[in-house]
């Protein structure tokens, strides 16, 4: 299992030379997506939300382009994410970008996430298409979120979400972290990228958050937490307590690199053949379904990885409802596909 | 002596042309070809070779220019840029603009060309057939030349991915870099992302030419915002030596002034350039400058205004009769003390701009002059434009009111004061009134028009002299006793009056003139008379003298005792000011500067401000508004409770006032909670059971009070005790 967290880099590297790397992202899939979420100058467009960009959605695109091979998408998103959001001082992308706003870019602090994602993109393209220049601007990235990003957690490294507003407090609580932050399939790879952080350290701290939400009531992380004096899990102050949105990615990124299926359960037991819940993690009360294909894809995925059970067949192509539930499940397409096909044999190719 | 050269720029030839400089170090960074860094700005020994972009104009013969490499100093700012060779000089946009009968962009294309190869020359044959453009290409070219440079990377993609050989010029990706560099120096300018900013700069010295004057501004502003003013003047210095577009000089300097103090400009203003009109291409911004330096004396603390400052806004203003500047210098000689100057300003003014702000300048340097019968007839249209207007016209009311000798005011004029005077409920000028009234034999007017005053100001002591006065004309000693038992702890001249021989300090002199027929007066006056055992209660604990009782229009401590716009100060001199009118017991005014002051950016300037406003406030007899104010702003716990124990004296007082003696003690009972009862209150709480026949508590209160010394509770002993013993029989 755990060699399937390389897996991904690994296609792309000792893929067919040159620049015609397998993708397994259907061509006409593809093309919804970029119709539907990227513009003509390269903004990966999050419609459910004022068709504002961030740092988040500019990332995925550039990660979801080189999975489907398509460099000229790249380039276009490259561009716009380069030009527009990466301005900061210290190196990092500002996160929100709103078409109407003057100046364009309304909150200029960052979002690790995002950081990580754009990172992540650029070290993928450099190695597809054999790119030297995104390989040093992805280092300089890492390089950026390692030297400014990473705080200590009850003794263990963690990425703080963002330069302001998470740091921990005058009266010792936080530092505030987002568990789904934890990308687990880049450790490994700006581990090799930047020697300076302990990346797979940090890693690891995001498999402990998970496990320590285990004993709560839900068994759930809350998408925003502190952790108290005693180590244990609990909803970060002044922020919405809850799992949604932020937390559902978190299986995903667990499946896509490998890590160990017991880590699924807590995501699995709040969940059924609904699709996901967002769920109050103190009390485990279900407070409204999630179930556009996308989130629905993932329950499934984990139902496949952990039972064998096949993934009914509408779910086994991409259908572009939502940037964001179109984003995940193009990356869980691109993860069953490479990996555990078997689970979409009875859905369409 | 730091001599600072932009020599990347004018090593690409972008200000070719223009300056010898430009010329000179295009062939000396060219010499060695493609190699080493180009410093745009760089540090030079005195006397070294080199180039010199400073403050003077470029030597007219080429000299030796190779640049050195910087020595460590403050960051350096170099970029690592070659130019290619000119025969990779991409035409294809060129060619196509030129094709398609496009010369503003075939223009526009050929001068890029030529900033970014100073060798090239444009070929000869644009419409040549011989010549096929790729579509491909020129669609590049056509998505660059319209900035979208994204839409120009995604075609190079997708024509790589049809075209395995493909390769895009260097030129193209040059181009596309830069314009994408320049993007981001604008979006991490926007975004206050200096380092950024500075950064990018570094690394695309092209960016930084006469035709994009823009990126310089931004790159001074970055370095005006990171503590490096040296480099700013540099970036502006560039601009000012090398750019022509006089639009653009114009605001490269006015932006330079917004980020720079007036002494960092003065090696900018040399760079000035005659004007087409002949003046200095600058002569508008040294009109500013001056402008805002004399605006700026203005201020509390503020440096006075340069003599050059003045004489220069002065020349422009005669020849624009600008209203505000001939205001400004109007305000501006008030300030040197000078108000017949001032005076010749605002007449000026007024005749430009027949507005409130006019009259109001003028009225403050006639009063400042002495000619308050003058102040008083240019403030009379403009009195009820606003509150602060409203309270220059009874000053200068006031200051006519009490001339001495006395002058018969025409019906008119002393109409129009009294319907003010009624209007504002003006204490002090109405207390004036009373005492023009007693000078022209009027007692009876003038005993209305002082307890009118008391009424609206129960400590206004000249006030109480005056009906203590006009009392005593008419005969009627019980009242001029009650005062004194009432203010004779407090005012010398009442517990003196009639005891002394008569002296000029406490009776006013007999008037002068005799009026053939008595002025009105009375006109409009409606009054009710005092109670005679009202008790005279100091509302206020933070207190200072009362006005003297004539002359005050032009009376009190330096300062604040001339007239000044409270919008025309700073917030900080607005709370000094507001403080100082206090002093001289003008609260309606200082209520204006207080409340400019609560304009303050500064917390503890606005705590300040609301503490005074609610001072004001409660000395204005304005309980409820005095509660609003301190609310206005955080007050400090000390002032807060000082606050809430005047607002419970003034409610207890004006409720008692009222009649309404239940609530008068309810105020005092809350105030007790926070401060022990003084005399003049514990007296007014007597008062307040005696009202409501509580006589036996009455009495005890008296008798207590009586006991300290405090002469206003004997009168109050007796008459509890003449009520109970009526009650009892």
């Amino acid at each position: 299992m755990k060699v399937a967290a390389m897996s991904l880099v690994l296609t792309m590297a000792t893929g067919i030379a040159g620049s015609h790397a397998q993708s397994v992202i259907l061509p006409e899939e593809w093309t919804s997506y970029v119709d539907a979420y990227v513009s003509e100058e390269g903004r990966v467009i999050d419609t459910a939300n004022n068709n504002i960009s961030h740092s988040e959605s500019q990332g995925y695109g550039l990660v979801l382009s080189v999975l489907a091979d398509d460099r000229a998408a790249f380039e276009r998103i490259w561009s716009f994410t380069n030009s527009e959001l990466l301005v900061r001082d210290d190196g990092l992308a500002g996160w929100r970008w709103d078409p109407d706003a003057t100046p364009h870019l309304t909150d200029p602090n960052n979002a690790t996430d995002g950081d990580m994602l754009i990172a992540y993109g650029l070290v993928l393209a450099g190695d597809a298409w054999s790119e030297p220049s995104y390989t040093e601007a992805a280092r300089s990235i890492v390089t950026a979120v390692g030297d400014g990003m990473v705080v200590e957690a009850d003794g263990m490294p963690a990425l703080l979400p963002g330069a302001a507003g998470f740091e921990q407090r005058p009266d010792g609580t936080g530092p505030i972290l987002n568990p789904s932050y934890w990308i687990f399939e880049t450790f490994p790879v700006f581990a090799e990228l930047d020697p300076g952080t302990d990346w797979n350290a940090i890693s690891e701290t995001g498999i402990e958050l998970i496990r320590r939400a285990r004993i709560t009531k839900s068994g759930l992380p809350p998408d925003w937490l502190v952790l108290g004096e005693d180590g244990v899990v609990r909803p970060a102050p002044d922020l919405p307590v809850e799992f949604g949105y932020n937390g559902i990615r978190i299986p995903l990124y667990l499946m896509r690199a490998g890590k160990n299926a017991a880590l699924l359960d807590p995501f699995r037991d709040q969940s059924d053949d609904q699709g996901l819940y967002k769920v109050d993690p103190l009390s485990g009360r279900k407070i409204e379904p999630i179930t556009e294909p996308g989130y629905r894809l993932i329950v499934s995925a984990m139902d496949c990885v952990v039972d064998g059970t096949a993934i009914a067949q509408d779910l086994g192509t991409m259908s572009a409802t939502s940037y964001y539930a179109a984003t995940l499940q193009l990356l869980a397409l691109d993860f069953l596909r490479r990996n555990h096909p078997q689970c979409l044999e009875g859905a369409a190719p | 002596m730091r001599v600072v050269v932009y020599v990347a720029m004018a090593s690409l030839g972008v200000v070719a042309g223009y300056s010898a400089v430009a010329q000179q170090t295009a062939g000396a960074r060219l010499s060695p070809p493609g190699s080493g860094p180009v410093l745009i700005a760089q540090a030079q020994a005195p006397g070294g070779p080199g180039v010199n972009t400073t403050l003077e104009p470029p030597p007219p013969a080429p000299a030796p220019a190779a640049p050195t490499a910087a020595p460590t100093a403050a960051p350096p700012v170099s970029t690592t840029l070659a130019t290619p060779p000119a025969n990779r000089v991409d035409e294809t946009a060129l060619r196509y603009f030129a094709r398609q009968g496009d010369t503003a962009r075939m223009q526009a294309e050929m001068e890029r060309l030529r900033n970014l190869y100073p060798d090239w020359e444009p070929p000869t044959n644009l419409l040549s057939d011989e010549y096929v453009p790729d579509n491909d290409i020129v669609r590049m070219w056509e998505l660059f030349s319209a900035g979208d440079f994204a839409g120009a990377r995604a075609a190079i993609a997708a024509k790589q991915e049809a075209d395995p050989n493909f390769v895009p010029s260097e030129d193209l990706l040059r181009s596309l870099d830069l314009g994408e560099a320049g993007l981001r120096l604008r979006n991490a300018s926007d975004a206050k992302q200096y380092e950024t900013v500075i950064s990018v700069a570094a690394n695309y010295g092209d960016l930084l030419t006469c035709e994009n004057v823009d990126n310089l501004w931004r790159l001074a502003e970055a370095f005006a915002n990171t503590d490096n003013k040296t480099r700013a003047i540099d970036a502006y210095t560039y601009v000012l030596t090398n750019c022509e577009d006089a639009a653009e000089r114009f605001a490269t300097l006015q932006k330079a002034s917004e980020l720079l103090d007036r002494s960092e400009l003065t090696t900018l203003l040399e760079l000035e350039r005659p004007g087409t009109d002949g003046r200095g291409e600058f002569a508008d911004l040294r009109l500013d400058l001056a402008r805002r330096a004399v605006a700026a004396s203005l201020d509390e603390d503020g440096e006075p205004a340069a003599d050059e400052d003045i004489d220069l806004l002065a020349e422009a203003a005669q020849d624009s009769d600008n209203a505000e500047d001939l205001r400004l210098l109007g305000w501006a000689e008030i300030a040197r003390d000078d108000a017949d100057a001032a005076r010749g300003w605002f007449e000026q003014a007024l005749d430009a701009d027949r507005s409130a702000e006019s009259a109001q300048g003028l009225a403050t340097a006639l009063l400042d002059l002495g000619d308050p019968e003058q102040a008083e007839d240019v403030m009379a249209d403009f009195a009820d434009a606003n509150e602060e207007m409203t309270a220059l016209y009874l000053d200068a009311a006031a200051a006519l009111l009490s001339l001495q000798p006395r002058i018969e005011l025409e019906g008119n004029v002393l109409g129009r004061i009294v319907d003010t005077v009624m209007e504002a409920r003006n204490a002090n000028t109405a207390q004036e009134l009373g005492w023009y009234a007693q000078d022209f034999q009027q007692p009876e007017t003038a005993r209305e028009w002082f307890t009118l005053a008391l009424r609206w100001q129960a400590d206004l002591e000249p006030a109480a002299y005056g009906l203590m006065v006009a009392s005593s004309t008419l005969g009627d000693q019980a009242t001029v006793e009650s005062i004194r038992t009432q203010w004779g702890a407090r005012s010398a001249r009442i517990a003196n009056f009639g005891t002394t021989t008569t002296t000029q300090t406490s009776a006013p002199p007999v008037p002068q003139p005799r009026p053939a027929h008595a002025p009105a007066v009375v006109a409009a006056v409606q009054t009710t008379p005092v109670a005679p055992a009202q008790p005279a209660v100091q509302a206020v604990s933070v207190q200072t003298a009362p006005a003297q009782s004539s002359g005050s229009g032009g009376s009190g401590s330096r300062g604040c005792a001339n007239f000044v716009p409270a919008g025309s100060l700073s917030a900080g001199a607005a709370l000094g000011h507001g403080w100082c009118l206090m002093q001289l017991n003008r609260p309606a005014q200082a209520v204006d500067h207080f409340n400019r002051a609560l304009q303050s950016g500064s917390e503890r300037t606005r705590s300040d401000a609301a503490y005074g406003l609610s001072l004001a406030y409660i000395r204005l007899g304005l309980a409820d508004n005095a509660a609003v104010a301190a609310a206005a702003a955080p007050v400090t716990d000390r002032q807060a409770i000082e606050l809430e124990i005047a607002i419970l004296s003034e409610k207890a007082v004006s409720a008692y006032n009222i009649g309404d003696y239940r609530r008068a003690l309810d105020a005092l009972d809350r105030r007790a909670r926070f401060a022990p009862e003084r005399n003049d209150l514990l007296t007014l709480r007597a008062w307040s059971y005696y009202h409501l026949r509580r006589y036996g508590e009455s009495r005890r209160i008296f008798a207590a009070v009586a006991a300290t010394g405090y002469g206003d509770a004997v009168a109050g002993l007796q008459a509890a005790e003449t009520a109970l013993r009526a009650a009892s029989n």
